[in-house]
């Protein structure tokens, strides 16, 4: 029985990963039919006939990749100004006791029931007042306003999580608080950093309302709003040139997490020696 | 999405108030110390050879007018209702603005399009059919300059028409009935009559509603009152007839999109689909090698064969600085030439009769495209058109009561009075 085990769990997590990858599978096998296929009624993963045509046409089309550079401009620095932000924040949070941490935790949890688009407006003028307006540095002050509170959520709760009497022992040690800070709640904290980050970027990456009413001048399109242009008025959907467009989205999330979960794993390692 | 809209639309008004100081006017190119009028022109042409289209005219007319220079801005038509609310109330609305009739009725009755009529050449005038015209004209005033339009018509598999021994209707039109009689023949062996994806079905209920005499409104704005009769009732109750009477219809299809339902068409599932007649495009690239199909005549009910018009069409903004100056590049996109090579690279219906034409000789001898053309002739004035809670009727009301209908989860009276006392509620 015990024999039997170890496989069965093999078989179950190799499901599992079938399971949570085959939508993506489902692109790639989409991004390489003929229109013809996509629109008959067979159901095959591996296409009759490989249509590498669907990439070249992505590509043609609308400056996929030139909208996929701006998006990554500002995944990156919404991203790093997120963490910027959010770190000293977050800490600070997690750590203050009282009245005005309940109403800085009041806030954060008010800011996101707001939806997007009560606030796109109001948004729109402001940024146009600072000449900010279809610009990606407008675009990236956004994303990161709206990103902010989520990730200060996020990452007090794993502040909250490094017990206080590490850094109480660190202060005994005769640590100063910054050497506290750098030596002992950083270290600890980085899977959440990591994380957070992850949030932030994928955030940002796919982020499509803001865009699309702040951008007005096709030079500075982000990529949601390029991959929209291949849905038509009237039904019309290009699905081979947009599963190849989705497919050539998704590489630098993937690469930015292959990166990442690098890091994730080693803090987690750090943290478990430390705690 | 709709109901989206609405929020945007309430409090897009209350920041115009707001935000009125904030508001510097538009952004159109100003000549400024004398040089060239710059026009931004925010175009929805989604297919490449479209897009092509569409840049050949505007360089063409560039070339041909140094002095006024037209720059296109490309955008998709997802979230476009949401970006020109923002752009309008923010003063920043391009100077030439593609969306379709339905969409841009709206803007105009809040003051945010200009008035074109002045402009509007009396040949232009009499080359677009009255119908036509009429769902571009707003409170007396004609709003835009309608460009692209679309029918719906009949795609039949030959071969499935033959081996029941049904012979093509030949003529203009052919009526609901003879339709109806060739989906009972060709259901056989296995395969349904017609397939029709109705999983949005108000859309093709309202458009084709004319044919049977029904308007659904009467009125225009909010003062619009619903009129759910006998004209509006046929079509519902024909193809509930024909689902579960006659069982000619693949029920599947009747919760699939239009796009959906020529799946089964080209596998031989279905005799034929009713489809958007731009889909002639997509039948003649993906379906499969030796597929014979035809366009069938054009549907007419007891009140002939008149179809509901949306046109897509080009419009310019109030805030515009050069009204006059979009108004003789409307003038020069519409040209015959120009709207026929559109047309043509979107499969769609030329909205001037001359553009039409021109397309008919080109193109008559392609296979469905002398049906498609004359479609074209019969596309009418739609009330919906200027009935401005229409958009959330459609969404929360119409859309779910169709389907139960379809589903037989209402009756024929059942669907009347949701439809009626859905409209009631929200228009109060």
């Amino acid at each position: 029985m015990r024999a039997l085990l170890r496989p069965a769990q093999y078989l179950a997590l190799a499901a599992y990963i079938l399971f949570l990858g085959f939508p993506l599978l489902w692109l790639i096998s989409a991004s390489v039919k003929s229109s013809g296929e996509l629109n008959s009624l067979s159901v095959n993963l591996l296409p009759r006939q490989w249509q590498w045509d669907n990439y070249a046409d992505a590509l043609d089309r609308q400056g996929l990749v030139h909208s996929a550079g701006n998006s990554l401009v500002v995944a990156l620095v919404s991203t790093a100004l997120v963490i910027l932000i959010a770190l000293p924040a977050s800490y600070v949070l997690a750590r203050l006791k009282g009245r005005i941490r309940a109403a800085g935790v009041g806030w954060i949890l008010t800011s996101q029931v707001f939806p997007v688009v009560l606030v796109i407006l109001p948004l729109f003028l402001i940024l146009r007042t600072l000449g900010l307006a279809d610009s990606l540095a407008g675009l990236t002050l956004v994303h990161t306003t709206y990103t902010l509170p989520f990730a200060l959520w996020m990452l007090q709760g794993y502040v909250t999580a490094i017990p206080v009497d590490l850094e109480e022992a660190g202060a005994m040690d005769g640590a100063g608080r910054w050497t506290v800070l750098r030596r002992i709640v950083f270290p600890l904290l980085a899977p959440g950093i990591v994380a957070t980050a992850m949030f932030s970027f994928v955030s940002s990456w796919n982020e499509f309302f803001f865009a699309l009413v702040l951008l007005q001048s096709p030079e500075n399109y982000t990529l949601p709003i390029t991959l929209n242009m291949f849905i038509g008025g009237e039904g019309k959907v290009a699905l081979g040139p947009l599963a190849a467009g989705a497919v050539l989205a998704a590489i630098p999330s993937i690469v930015f997490f292959t990166i990442l979960r690098r890091r994730l794993t080693s803090g987690l390692m750090a943290g478990a020696v430390k705690g | 999405m709709k109901s989206r809209r609405v929020v945007v639309a309430a409090l897009a008004a209350a920041a115009s108030l707001l935000f009125t100081a904030c508001s510097s006017g538009g952004d159109s190119g100003d000549s400024g110390g004398g040089g060239p009028v710059t026009l931004k022109f925010q175009s929805l042409s989604d297919q490449p050879a479209a897009i092509a289209a569409t840049s050949k005219i505007v360089d063409d007319w560039n070339k041909a007018h140094p002095g006024i220079k037209v720059e296109v801005v490309p955008a998709g038509w997802d979230g476009v209702y949401d970006k020109l609310v923002t752009q309008f109330n923010a003063g920043s609305a391009p100077d030439i603005i593609h969306y379709e009739a339905a969409g841009v009725a709206p803007f105009a009755k809040d003051g945010y399009l200009a008035d074109l009529t002045p402009y509007l050449s009396e040949q232009k005038k009499a080359d677009i059919p009255k119908g036509v015209l009429d769902s571009v004209t707003v409170d007396g005033k004609v709003i835009a300059y309608p460009t692209e339009l679309q029918s719906y018509v009949v795609f039949a598999n030959k071969t499935l028409l033959a081996k029941a021994g049904v012979t093509i209707p030949s003529g203009d039109t052919m009526t609901w009935d003879q339709l109806r009689d060739i989906a009972k023949a060709t259901t056989r062996d296995g395969a349904y009559g017609l397939g029709w994806g109705l999983s949005s079905p108000t859309a093709a209920m309202v458009a084709l509603a004319p044919g049977f005499g029904g308007k659904y409104f009467d009125g225009t704005g909010t003062d619009a009152k619903i009129n759910v009769g006998q004209g509006e009732m046929a079509l519902p109750q024909l193809v509930d007839a024909m689902a579960h009477q006659d069982n000619s219809i693949l029920p599947v299809t009747l919760t699939q999109s239009g796009a959906k339902a020529l799946a089964p068409f080209y596998a031989g599932q279905t005799a034929m689909t009713i489809q958007g007649s731009f889909q002639a495009a997509n039948i003649a690239k993906d379906a499969p090698a030796g597929f014979d199909w035809v366009v069938l005549p054009t549907l007419a009910g007891p009140a002939g064969p008149a179809q509901a018009a949306n046109p897509q069409t080009l419009s310019v903004s109030k805030d515009s600085k050069h009204v006059k100056e979009a108004t003789e590049f409307l003038e020069y996109f519409t040209s015959t030439e120009n709207l026929a090579a559109l047309n043509e690279a979107d499969t769609l219906i030329p909205a001037t009769t001359s553009a039409r034409q021109a397309l008919t000789t080109k193109l008559g001898a392609q296979n469905g495209w002398k049906q498609i053309l004359s479609s074209g002739q019969y596309l009418t004035s739609a009330p919906y058109l200027f009935v401005d809670k229409y958009a959330q009727w459609k969404d929360t009301v119409a859309t779910p009561a169709y389907q139960k209908f379809l589903a037989k989860q209402l009756d024929a009276a059942g669907l009347s009075k949701a439809l009626t006392d859905g409209w009631n509620s929200i228009n109060r």
